[in-house]
């Protein structure tokens, strides 16, 4: 290893470090777990039910010779669409903490300056802080999954194969990077605050719109959602008419989607739904052809990551090399 | 001296321009749920307009009105997301800044050398977000009775009162998270501490407790209207008698019935809903107050 990676490395540890020292981060963790594991537990056993009605079903049909037998419509991964969720939207807060935490900690402790007095660049203290901001949200996920999958096969009654388990784990990688782009949010925000409080409500105001606001908007302007039940069924139309009247509204769906892409949270919800069968139209697919139809949302997710990035070194860059008066 | 504590910090706010940035934020909301209500009534018109067209073509009648199935009101349903999202946040930052300068700023150990008692500096504080709270809600009623007439050309007394109604719950729910975002800062020693505190009751608040009580995604939590999940189960059995203090679905599922978007039932059950936030809000008050009177202001917190 060179001793550029030395650094690097060195500055991972002390994030990681610093990150599971504090108690705040550790009851926001806590709770991500916590509700994960009530969200799969919830899901599991009204699967387990689902399931055993299946397997009768399937077994009375194989009695009476029937040759074919409808598949099953159940999908196992689909049980962690809370746990997703609950990523992209508690994830996302606690990246943001995270990130807010690596400047304000380092300011307060004026161990800023002293790290911008050594031989360390920019991007190798943008890089070393946001790896160890990656393991802990790779430690995050990983009991999560765990706690996930446990449930489903103990309490759903169905363990996941090795082709689930590979789309889980790119489900969960996708995860760890959309949580690292937040991260940068975080710490781009506080880093360019004169008071790092304000950098973090001006991060979590990004966040309120990013994840709440826009995917919401998005929903909202679905010209089926705006009666309850659905305006088509309500105006007796079948799917092929839905699907003509909806040829005089391109312009208005091209704007509704407009607004669902600006939201990384969007893009991120997307894929690992596909990752995950939340989909019932994607359940049928094999996974080349899942990462195909996704490649768009991997697109984006990588674009606003790498874009976050490159501020993150820029807002480093940019840090005071000598140590300042007051408060900072 | 409860009236200059409270004036002194509404100034303060106004100064800080925080004001300023609550009134932008909490209007720019209102506008962007009214736009989003024209929008709906706009495409309902378009998509009313070409089924007629279809179903004529096919020798069909024409389908009933689909604004017979929509209520006047419905147009600003998304009012009923945006408080317990964005006005709670902002709520918890007001909150927050009331206590918090006086800390960092060394204003606490000025106040207290002088003679105020600490009842009447904090009654103050509560009054002070309570009344940029109201004013800013009151701006927000403005702007969606203005959406109304723009959407509607004629708005009904009835639902004037209803709006009115509405806006008095969700001050009255506003009020929760800025007293939250005071014990925060009580109870914390960082500046930091107290806000991430305050955030995860609002994360808990928003989204954890429905989910063990009604089993309601995150996704879910961010309709106007949600159905909970059935007792079937075992664990709901248990967790949803805490239902009733779940404070966000009770503020949901009250204003669904005051603006008309959600099944009407009689009014002893709205006024049942409202009481475990207005419960909820008076414990938090009396909490406030109590730690105020055993907050150290002789130290300062630090900035960060």
């Amino acid at each position: 290893m060179n001793d550029s990676t030395n650094r690097i490395i060195t500055l991972a540890r002390h994030e990681y470090r610093a990150a599971v020292r504090s108690r705040i981060l550790l009851v926001l963790l806590g709770i991500v777990v916590t509700v994960t594991a009530v969200s799969v537990y919830i899901a599991s056993v009204d699967y387990a039910g689902k399931l055993a009605d299946y397997q009768a079903y399937r077994a009375a049909a194989q009695a009476n010779g029937l040759d074919r037998i409808a598949p099953s419509p159940l999908a196992a991964l689909s049980l962690l669409r809370g746990a997703m969720e609950y990523l992209e939207i508690i994830g996302a807060v606690i990246a943001i903490a995270l990130g807010y935490l690596t400047v304000s900690r380092e300011r307060a402790n004026r161990t800023l300056p002293l790290i911008r007095s050594r031989p360390v660049t920019s991007g190798e203290l943008a890089t070393g802080s946001l790896l160890g901001a990656v393991g802990l949200f790779a430690t995050l996920v990983a009991v999560t999954a765990f706690v996930g999958v446990i449930c489903v096969g103990i309490i759903g009654h169905d363990w996941i194969n090795a082709t689930q388990a590979l789309k889980l784990l790119l489900g969960y990688i996708a995860a760890i990077v959309y949580m690292g782009a937040f991260y940068c949010l975080g710490a781009i925000a506080t880093a360019k605050s004169r008071v790092a409080a304000n950098g973090l409500m001006i991060a979590l105001g990004i966040w309120l719109i990013v994840v709440l606001v826009l995917p919401q908007i998005g929903d909202t302007m679905d010209a089926d959602n705006q009666v309850p039940g659905g305006l088509f069924k309500a105006l007796g139309l079948n799917h092929d008419g839905e699907v003509q009247i909806l040829t005089h509204f391109t312009t208005y769906e091209r704007i509704r989607t407009w607004t669902e892409e600006a939201s990384l949270a969007k893009h991120f919800e997307r894929f690992a739904f596909g990752m995950t069968d939340v989909k019932e139209r994607y359940r049928p697919y094999s996974l080349p052809w899942l990462l195909g139809q996704t490649r768009n949302d991997i697109g984006w997710l990588v674009a606003y990551s790498a874009a976050l990035f490159a501020g993150l070194r820029h807002s480093f860059r940019r840090q005071p090399t000598i140590p300042q008066g007051g408060t900072q | 001296m409860i009236a200059t504590i409270a004036s002194h910090q509404v100034l303060s706010l106004r100064r800080q321009r925080v004001f300023l940035a609550l009134l932008a934020t909490l209007l720019t909301m209102t506008a962007l749920a009214g736009v989003l209500g024209w929008s709906s009534h706009h495409t309902i018109v378009r998509v009313y307009d070409e089924a007629v067209k279809l179903l004529a073509s096919t020798g069909k009648p024409a389908p009933p009105n689909p604004f017979l199935l929509k209520p006047t009101l419905s147009l600003l349903s998304n009012m009923v997301v945006y408080i317990p999202l964005i006005g709670a946040l902002l709520a918890l930052i007001l909150g927050h800044l009331s206590i918090v300068d006086d800390e960092t700023n060394g204003i606490g150990r000025l106040v207290f050398s002088r003679q105020i008692s600490r009842t009447n500096y904090v009654l103050g504080k509560i009054t002070s977000a309570a009344g940029v709270l109201a004013v800013v809600l009151a701006a927000s009623l403005l702007v969606s009775i203005t959406s109304l007439l723009v959407v509607n050309h004629t708005v009904a007394g009835a639902d004037v009162g209803r709006l009115s109604l509405f806006y008095a719950l969700s001050w009255l729910y506003l009020m929760v998270f800025a007293l939250i975002g005071m014990v925060a800062v009580l109870m914390t020693r960082r500046r930091s501490i107290a806000l991430l505190a305050a955030m995860g009751a609002w994360l808990v608040i928003t989204f954890v407790i429905p989910q063990f009580t009604s089993g309601l995604r995150p996704a879910q939590s961010l309709n106007p209207i949600t159905d909970p999940a059935s007792t079937s189960q075992t664990f709901f059995k248990i967790t949803s008698k805490l239902r009733p203090y779940s404070v966000v679905e009770q503020y949901k599922q009250a204003s669904g019935r005051i603006l008309q978007t959600a099944t009407s039932e009689p009014l002893a059950s709205t006024i049942q809903r409202v009481l475990p936030i207005a419960g909820f809000a008076i414990l938090l008050a009396l909490l406030t107050i109590r730690l105020v009177q055993r907050h150290d202001f002789s130290r300062s917190a630090t900035s960060e």
